[in-house]
């Protein structure tokens, strides 16, 4: 079966935008918060943000394409529990938890 | 610090990020609900799609969190690069996650030990055991 994943590049593309971000208010703040400067000015000089390697890219896709497949598999487990033959609501709000401890 | 024309400026920057992620959350979806979908069909279930639209949108803030921890542990590590011990760590609390993604990232490695940096795709369509069941403990 052909199983579907992420573009590592999609994943790369939400990541850089997060990190570019964060540079940009890492340097608004720094005059204002002295240890945010402090880790700034070791990490990022002039808004230069994080990357990543093709690899972890290719394992972050991983490790998505894991937490929905859970997140369906669990609902579908309560679903079958309770005899029904669809996922709803009630479900997913049951299995949230343990899910969002468990990643 | 902020002068008046320069924060009309960080508002519009604001507001062309937001149109970004906008595009990238479209982009998220198209591929996450095949996904959901594909999953929910091999459990024989049925999922109607506000609640594919849901989990999705998790799985989303789950993004923009990973990508938060992933560049504080590879701060922390003293690198300016993500590896793949970054996503690994971020999977601590749950071993058996953190195995899975272990054995995943061997598999990685092993088909291409000395272009490591070289982003080859489309290649790997191996079917991994990689949908493996955490216990559910209240059931």
């Amino acid at each position: 079966m052909d199983k579907k994943t992420f573009d590592p590049d999609l994943i790369h593309a939400i990541f850089k935008q997060i990190w570019t971000k964060r540079a940009k208010e890492r340097e608004r703040n720094q005059s204002i918060d002295a240890v945010d400067a402090e880790v700034g000015a070791c990490t990022s000089k002039k808004g230069r943000s994080t990357s990543a390697n093709a690899n972890a890219l290719k394992l972050s896709s991983e490790l998505l394409q894991i937490f929905i497949s859970e997140a369906v598999q669990r609902a579908a487990t309560i679903a079958e529990a309770e005899g029904g033959r669809e996922i709803e609501a009630t479900h997913v709000e049951r299995i949230l938890p343990q899910l969002l401890l468990d990643f | 610090m902020e002068v008046d024309g320069e924060k009309s400026d960080v508002e519009r920057e604001e507001e062309d990020e937001e149109s970004v992620t906008d595009v990238l959350k479209d982009r998220f979806r198209l591929s996450a609900i095949p996904i959901a979908e594909e999953e929910a069909k091999r459990n024989g279930m049925e999922i109607s799609a506000p609640i594919v639209a849901c989990i999705v949108d998790l799985a989303f803030k789950y993004t923009e969190n990973l990508a938060k921890d992933l560049e504080l542990f590879a701060q922390h590590a003293g690198r300016k690069s993500v590896n793949t011990e970054d996503v690994i760590l971020s999977a601590h609390r749950n071993e058996h996650l953190a195995a899975t993604l272990r054995s995943f990232c061997e598999e990685l490695k092993a088909k291409e030990p000395q272009s490591e940096r070289k982003r080859k795709k489309g290649s790997k369509k191996d079917d991994k055991a990689t949908t493996s069941v955490v216990d559910i403990s209240d059931l």
